[in-house]
């Protein structure tokens, strides 16, 4: 297998972009990747777009060729991939294995998601596509409620409280007041956290990631290629799709995701590291709660001590391992598609020592894009060429 | 009209003739031996809890029922399974209180109502 590295990346801002079509937001974002690493359109070799709900958002498909059409793009393969929430993680994926096996030098990974002009009924209902509608789906269930089942779980098992959590809340909104990007920062007291609605018992307002518009885009090229560009060197140390059981009962534990945890130990031996050289995680906050199983599922946290840690600041910047140094989904936004993808343009930020929450001394990150109801998932290491 | 209740003490879930696995269903095989060879079977409704929450804020189809609260229950038969608590009798359905049920106690399905099991706390815990 070849080296992988990031040569350009783009990003819209996360939030509410109302005036914007969704091909426009996707070809800002690869526009911008592209212009960055200095790279000629006519060389990307293929394009993977990350999207989980156009169709009935917006009422848009083969985004795929529409956006290169709009970059641009020669006659290349333009594929789009879905896999809920882990949507741009698995384009990211296709992107690095194109490159990887000789498929081609360039090639091109956008995520793109449009939800704020739809009504909360019609996002929900699209939503909760991303459940097995013929297990789950029949009790009423839906994606807050599973946070909700994990949570008492955890309380009840590791006797995690509310008040670790809300750390999570607390650090992450935070962090977020220093990414421009970010929809949905601010500095908030545990107070206003029990003072937001109950959502699903624990899960209050505050516990979930906003609907958001957004897109982000990354060009991944060959070590040859990468050698003329003028951007930093990143290299793509590990990516990894693994697939979890697709309904909640199907999980042999409500207290992890195993698709989180096959994934995280594939991208460790195959970047021949262990948890204790990550610097930093981009994980996949969809809920303050899926922050603290993340950690633990992704081996950078010891098993039931994801709320001490929070609590204690060990997954501040400066701490032990900060996590979620741009503000993650809770501040960020969840442009569903956009997501994966933008975790990987912080990490990018954050290896070339230009983030604007800048980890010190960042040389090995680590992103974590996670599915459904756990049934996709992608974990992918990037590390500084010199590192 | 909604569903009547039926109750039931017995749950119906897959078995595979081929090679015993038992399966909440739907499936079209057996995800452990691959055969198509798939037989309902009822088996006890009792279990223990793994977990449970309230959803306060229900998708569009389920916002006439008020809030519900969603459980997974490890039946001692074998198969995990999603269904729902019965809402406490003295503050009936649309409940915004949640069953004291917590996890790992027992409960024991109650019955049905359209595709959901229901299920309760033991008493006696």
């Amino acid at each position: 297998m070849r080296r992988v590295f990031v040569a350009g990346i783009g990003s819209t801002a996360f939030g509410r972009h109302s005036g914007t079509d969704i091909e426009a937001l996707a070809i800002k974002a690869g526009d911008a990747a592209i212009r960055e690493s200095g790279v000629s359109r006519k060389e990307v070799g293929a394009l993977y777009l990350g999207n989980f709900v156009a169709g009935p958002l917006v009422g848009q498909e083969v985004l795929a060729g529409l956006v290169a059409d709009g970059l641009g793009l020669g006659q290349i393969p333009c594929t789009k991939v879905e896999g809920a929430c882990a949507s741009g993680g698995i384009a990211f994926r296709h992107a690095s294995l194109a490159i990887s096996t000789g498929a081609c030098d360039v090639a091109i990974a956008v995520g793109v998601e449009k939800m704020t002009g739809a009504d909360t009924p019609t996002v929900t209902a699209a939503l909760n596509c991303a459940m097995d509608n013929r297990a789950d789906g029949v009790s009423g269930l839906t994606f807050p409620g599973l946070f909700g089942l994990v949570w008492k779980l955890h309380a009840a098992r590791y006797g995690t409280t509310r008040s670790d959590v809300s750390s999570v809340v607390r650090k992450n909104k935070a962090n977020g007041l220093r990414n421009p990007l970010a929809q949905m920062a601010a500095h908030i007291d545990d107070e206003a956290i029990l003072n937001s609605a109950l959502i699903c018992d624990p899960l209050r307002l505050f516990d979930c990631c906003p609907v958001s518009d957004g897109a982000a885009a990354v060009l991944l090229v060959s070590e040859e290629v990468a050698r003329a560009c003028s951007t930093p060197m990143v290299e793509v140390a590990a990516s990894v799709q693994t697939r979890g059981s697709a309904r909640i009962a199907g999980h042999p534990d409500l207290c992890s995701f195993d698709a989180t945890v096959a994934a995280a130990h594939a991208a460790y031996d195959m970047a021949g590291l262990s948890p204790s050289d990550i610097d930093f995680v981009e994980l996949h906050d969809c809920f303050s709660i899926a922050e603290i199983v993340d950690s633990e599922d992704l081996g950078v946290v010891p098993r039931g001590q994801g709320g001490i840690w929070a609590r204690e600041g060990r997954t501040r910047i400066g701490g032990d391992v900060p996590i979620n140094p741009s503000g993650g989904l809770l501040a960020k936004g969840h442009p569903v598609g956009a997501t994966g993808i933008g975790q990987i343009y912080e990490t990018v930020l954050q290896l070339r020592g230009a983030h604007p929450n800048q980890v010190k001394d960042a040389a090995i990150g680590l992103t974590h894009n996670l599915g459904g109801t756990g049934v996709a998932c992608t974990v992918n290491i990037l590390r500084r060429s010199d590192a | 009209m909604p569903d009547a209740f039926e109750e039931l003490q017995e749950v119906t879930v897959l078995a595979c003739r081929a090679c015993g696995a038992l399966d909440p269903g739907p499936r079209e095989l057996c995800t452990r031996c691959g055969s198509t060879d798939l037989e309902s079977k009822r088996v006890a409704g009792t279990g223990t809890l793994v977990s449970s929450t309230m959803i306060r804020r229900p998708a569009a189809a389920f916002r006439g029922e008020g809030a519900f609260e969603v459980c997974v229950v490890d039946l001692d038969a074998g198969p995990r399974i999603t269904g729902r608590l019965m809402p406490d009798g003295t503050r009936g359905r649309g409940t915004t209180e949640p069953d004291n049920v917590e996890p790992g106690q027992r409960v024991t399905l109650t019955g049905q109502r359209g595709e959901i099991l229901y299920f309760a706390g033991n008493q006696d815990e």
